[in-house]
């Protein structure tokens, strides 16, 4: 027994070995997006209020795609970290609502190249975790409404690279959309005290499409300057959950900017291989 | 095969959708119809208080016309909540905010806190925050707490508590207090116990419906420990209906504990913890939208009675003469008691 788990740890090793030697030769550039985005936004949420608010949305994001070591043609990594902050007030303006929300996302997808020039596609799936709270500036029992979400989701993508005027550009429209998972959600009249007291029980919730629809669609078009691209795009979301009767409506528009660029990470005492070959994740 | 996996991702894609709210348009009868709305989906007293509160909307409704004024909207709607008999319950505009006050205002107040200050203490007293507090001659300590708005950190009560080491009893008058956070409530009611108990019950809604409530939830009060003093001596705790929501829960609370007597009158209840809601012309509504029930399961809505044989009003005529008789109540109880 233990000389059989011996020979296995070692034909691991083995194979390990033959693979990375294989993969000596493909370089994997890391293809990192910092982006602004700014907008408008639209809030209800019936645990605070009736009323829907409505105000300014803005974001700062970060993207990281990577062709995956075990298969760099076909596979691609794509991590993302979103913050952003809302600013909304009712009808009347005479009140103000504030929401924070931070997401963190991983995920892998199977690209093709697709049989028009330049144009490609992906389909995958992604794990999230978001954490978010809106507050209403009035006091009381029930100024905030905590938000907390652990998600598999569905995405994918069209790209399409090619020049328009002369420059290279990288369009491309990507929709994320959690498929299921939990959240959290107090129930309709509870308190936060009653939580902070000790009540745990009914605030997870199992998530799917009949409860918790969110949708994130993100268009894009990278304008590529030398090793450098301008991001220029849009980014829109719908949040739509209901539970123990309550309903919660986030809706953001946004205009994106920011920039984009690939890195590799190289041996000085080794330097670059004339056989190696680079594979984008993104272009 | 394929098409059923289509159809399934179809069907599932109707079922979800954006979730709708029901919008109100912001004139007279949208802001109406909105108040009735939260009322009668997030009120948690309706049936405790036997309201027909369809009833209520038919009979207001005949009385809503497009061209009242704001004043005239907000007199109205004031007086459908004062239906309610709730002094949680609250409409704010930018003119006014309404308030409930016969639950206090159709008794005698019990209290004038300048006949204490003056005839007992000659106007001399401690005072730290919302706490007055000084030694009555009979060797009793007096504590006067306002608001549970204001509370004291724990050295600070330690402090308090040090001073009347020497009484023999501790006389906590939350006459005319209004109320304020639980969490004080939870700060001094450590300071009674010598071990954990049930302080109550919450019950909070689940539901939109008049008796949809999810199961009562027991909550426990610790002792303060951490070095902190504890009063283990007597303690008569004076109270009248203006000692209100959480000075309300803070009697229910200390009326159950052994060494505790409880002299005056019935508290003036407000049991109810307030959400806030809003109409849409952005008028805030404040009413009881979550029980908190005693440790024996029973509503305080209505306010805590006195400790049996401790109901006690003051005498009018002994004021004139400086004499509280709810605190010359207390003072013989305490007297009377054997330590």
């Amino acid at each position: 027994m233990k000389k059989t788990a011996v020979l296995a740890i070692a034909l691991i090793f083995h194979c390990a070995v033959i693979h990375a030697q294989e993969n000596d030769e493909i370089l994997r550039p890391v293809n990192s997006v910092y982006t602004i985005e700014a907008g408008s936004s639209h809030i209800t949420d019936t645990y605070l209020t009736p009323i829907k608010y409505s105000g300014w949305h803005i974001g700062l994001n970060y993207e990281r795609n990577q062709a995956m070591k075990f298969s760099p043609e076909n596979w691609v990594m794509q991590m993302r970290v979103d913050l952003s902050a809302d600013h909304d007030n009712n009808l009347v303006g005479n009140k103000d609502m504030w929401y924070g929300e931070l997401d963190f996302s991983w995920g892998m997808m199977r690209r093709w190249k697709l049989p028009y020039k330049g144009f490609s596609a992906g389909v995958g799936g992604s794990a999230s975790l978001s954490g978010g709270c809106i507050y209403l500036d009035r006091g009381g029992n029930n100024p905030a409404s905590a938000k907390g979400s652990v998600t598999l989701n569905a995405t994918g993508y069209v790209a399409w690279n090619g020049r328009i005027a002369g420059l290279p550009v990288t369009l491309r429209y990507q929709p994320v959309i959690p498929v299921v998972g939990a959240f959290f959600a107090p129930d309709y009249g509870e308190l936060y005290y009653e939580i902070y007291l000790g009540n745990h029980s009914g605030l997870a919730h199992c998530s799917w499409w009949g409860n918790y629809f969110v949708m994130d669609n993100a268009l894009s078009a990278d304008l590529h300057f030398g090793s450098t691209s301008l991001r220029l795009g849009y980014t829109g979301k719908i949040y739509s959950t209901k539970i123990n009767h309550t309903v919660t409506n986030i809706f953001t528009h946004a205009a994106v900017v920011g920039i984009s660029g690939e890195w590799i990470s190289l041996n000085p005492r080794k330097g670059l291989s004339k056989e190696a070959r680079i594979i984008s994740a993104t272009y | 095969m394929k098409r059923y996996f289509i159809i399934a991702i179809l069907t599932a894609l109707s079922l979800a959708s954006c979730h709708k709210v029901e919008e109100y348009a912001n004139n007279p009868r949208g802001n109406f119809e909105a108040l009735w709305s939260i009322i009668d989906t997030h009120y948690c007293f309706l049936l405790d208080k036997n309201l027909d509160w369809n009833e209520v909307h038919d009979r207001y409704s005949q009385r809503i016309s497009d061209n009242m004024s704001q004043q005239q909207l907000f007199d109205l709607l004031s007086e459908m909540t004062a239906e309610l008999k709730d002094g949680h319950t609250n409409l704010s505009s930018p003119f006014a905010t309404s308030y409930y006050r016969k639950w206090w205002s159709d008794y005698p107040q019990n209290y004038n806190a300048r006949l204490i200050q003056q005839y007992y203490f000659n106007f001399n007293y401690r005072s730290i925050g919302a706490f007055d507090y000084e030694y009555l001659k009979e060797n009793i300590g007096y504590i006067h707490y306002s608001s549970f708005e204001s509370g004291l950190g724990d050295g600070n009560i330690d402090l308090i508590l040090n001073y009347f080491n020497k009484a023999k009893a501790l006389i906590f008058d939350v006459r005319d207090n209004g109320g304020g956070n639980l969490t004080n409530v939870e700060d001094l009611v450590n300071r009674f116990i010598s071990q954990r108990i049930l302080a109550g019950y919450i019950i909070h809604k689940n539901g939109p419906g008049h008796n949809d409530f999810d199961k009562p939830f027991a909550y426990y009060i610790d002792p303060v420990g951490g070095g902190h003093l504890a009063w283990e001596k007597p303690v008569i705790v004076l109270t009248n209906r203006s000692t209100f929501s959480a000075a309300n829960n803070f009697v229910s609370i200390m009326k159950n504990l052994p060494n505790v007597t409880v002299i005056g009158s019935t508290t003036g209840g407000g049991s109810g913890m307030p959400f806030n809601s809003e109409l849409p012309n952005g008028w805030n509504i404040r009413f009881s939208a979550c029980s908190i029930l005693d440790c024996n399961r029973q509503s305080t809505e209505s306010g805590v009675e006195p400790s049996e044989g401790c109901a006690v009003d003051m005498d009018p005529q002994a004021a004139l003469d400086g004499h509280d008789t709810i605190l010359d109540f207390a003072i013989n109880y305490a007297g009377n008691l054997s330590i």
